[in-house]
């Protein structure tokens, strides 16, 4: 094999585990050491409490951060921008270098508390995920209601959370059963399913602190990439 | 009865409407055409050419998100102005689009199990949260009302990425999500998502137009049945098929509110 190919595919690989993915230890509690200013800002862990966390939020975040104490549960670390090298590797995959630059990962473009607040656990035995999400006041649809677009993006992510690698969303199928209310907390369990090949099936649900309300169900189906094909 | 369309006798894209102007605004008026012997797609709720006038209104403290601006790229500004045109000539209506969707609906309010969480003054629609021209989203809704049909013209800037140069689905998904709720409540009150599906097929770059083609297929039992094309302006590249279902919901008006 090609030193070039297999550089691409560990780049690929190593890209989606490190951008809402794990590392491979869960100890890192503390956000990175910064080193340069610029850095700061690629290196921030954002989920990490903040002062627009709810008690709800904090609370159930701290219950799950004492699940990761004996390693069966590990928190995601959520980064806003690529590092440069990140980018690099994308770039020979993908068109634009400029935009690339500019860009930063959606959900992570807010400031503190506006938008998305959320932060992932993981269970590596079970193969599922825990997604705790407060949707902030930028993300209404109806009036004081969370945005069906909003809940349909988290969906997209927590149920990315429960795959690895380099993976691209090909179907979402959501069921809203009830209206979220803006500013409010809610947890999403997701795990995968079925494995076929290439493609992953998973499925969540969506449900209030107490899990009493079900606000919403889905399905989607993710497409691990093919690191020897470029995408474009 | 025979109604006619009343094209505005200018149409100035830029400008918003003055104080002087009463609710109804003069420069545009829709009414309903309707022929006999044509079935339309469904029965119409009866004040429905009042329901989209209403919604479509410019308001006089609120910005126009929906109007062009210095992040507009060519092809966005062209496709614009075609159908601006067609605004004029074949009934389409430019949908507005505030900072939130209180503004639409001044005068309403929301049923009580729905309202107990009464929006603030700060909160936000979320396709509109992100100020930064060019940066976030920015697009704009054309409806056509006999057809029960709409455009949306869609420009993602970079806040909006996923996979580096591209548009990240949610966002995408959001953005259909939100067409598909102007145009079900413009169509016949559809207000509440109750089913979201969506196919994902090519990755848009970003910086790029894509179109979205919104129709309303069905309405039955209270809900409106809707899909959605997304697509390049040449309709070679297919970036996504969605389709939705929308909860009709009667708003009362609200008679506390002047």
């Amino acid at each position: 094999m090609l030193r070039s190919c297999t550089a691409g595919l560990r780049s690929i690989w190593a890209l989606r585990g490190r951008r809402e993915g794990a590392p491979r230890l869960s100890m890192d509690l503390q956000p990175a050491r910064r080193l340069f200013s610029t850095e700061k800002v690629i290196h921030k862990d954002w989920a990490l409490p903040n002062p627009s966390w709810s008690k709800d939020l904090k609370l159930l975040f701290d219950q799950f951060m004492k699940k990761c104490e004996d390693g069966s549960w590990e928190r995601l670390p959520s980064y806003k921008r690529r590092s440069t090298q990140e980018s690099e590797d994308f770039k020979t995959y993908f068109l634009d270098p400029k935009l690339v630059e500019e860009a930063q990962l959606f959900t992570r473009g807010f400031e503190d508390g506006l938008g998305f607040e959320y932060v992932i656990f993981k269970n590596n035995d079970e193969k599922r995920t825990v997604c705790l999400f407060q949707g902030g006041p930028y993300l209404q649809g109806v009036p004081g209601l969370l945005h069906g677009g909003a809940m349909a993006t988290m969906i997209d992510i927590a149920l990315g959370s429960c795959t690895g690698g380099a993976v691209m969303t090909a179907n979402l199928n959501i069921n809203f059963k009830r209206p979220v209310p803006l500013c409010s907390v809610v947890v999403i369990n997701s795990q995968l399913d079925k494995l076929e090949g290439r493609k992953l099936f998973l499925s969540c649900n969506v449900r209030s602190v107490d899990e009493k309300t079900l606000y919403s169900e889905a399905t989607g189906l993710f497409i691990k990439l093919d690191p020897e094909k470029s995408s474009t | 009865m025979e109604l006619f369309l009343v094209p505005p006798t200018s149409c100035p894209d830029s400008t918003l409407p003055q104080p002087s102007d009463p609710p109804w605004s003069p420069w545009w008026t829709l009414c309903h055409l309707s022929h006999h012997g044509d079935q339309p797609k469904s029965p119409l709720p009866r004040s429905w050419p009042g329901q989209v006038s209403r919604f479509c209104q410019e308001m006089k403290k609120s910005k126009n998100y929906a109007l062009p601006n210095a992040s507009w790229g060519p092809d966005m500004l062209s496709l614009y102005h075609e159908f601006l045109e067609k605004t004029k000539t074949s009934g389409w209506v430019r949908v507005p689009s505030f900072r939130s969707n209180r503004d639409h609906i001044q005068g309403f309010k929301l049923p009580l199990d729905l309202s107990a969480n009464s929006d603030k003054s700060d909160w936000r629609l979320f396709t509109r949260c992100i100020e930064r021209e060019g940066q976030g989203y920015e697009y704009v809704i054309f409806f056509q009302p006999s057809e029960k049909k709409s455009i949306c013209l869609f420009q993602p800037g970079p806040y909006l990425e996923g996979v580096p140069g591209f548009v990240h689905g949610g966002s995408l998904a959001a953005l259909i999500d939100e067409t598909f709720s102007k145009t079900a409540y413009l169509s016949g009150e559809g207000l509440l998502t109750v089913n979201f599906n969506i196919r994902f097929k090519n990755l848009i770059p970003l910086g790029s137009l894509a179109v979205l083609n919104v129709n309303v297929e069905k309405i039955e039992d209270q809900k409106m049945y809707l899909s959605c094309v997304t697509q390049s302006r040449d309709q070679q590249t297919v970036y996504a098929k969605a389709s939705g279902t929308f909860l009709q919901m009667h708003l009362e008006e609200d008679s506390s509110r002047q």
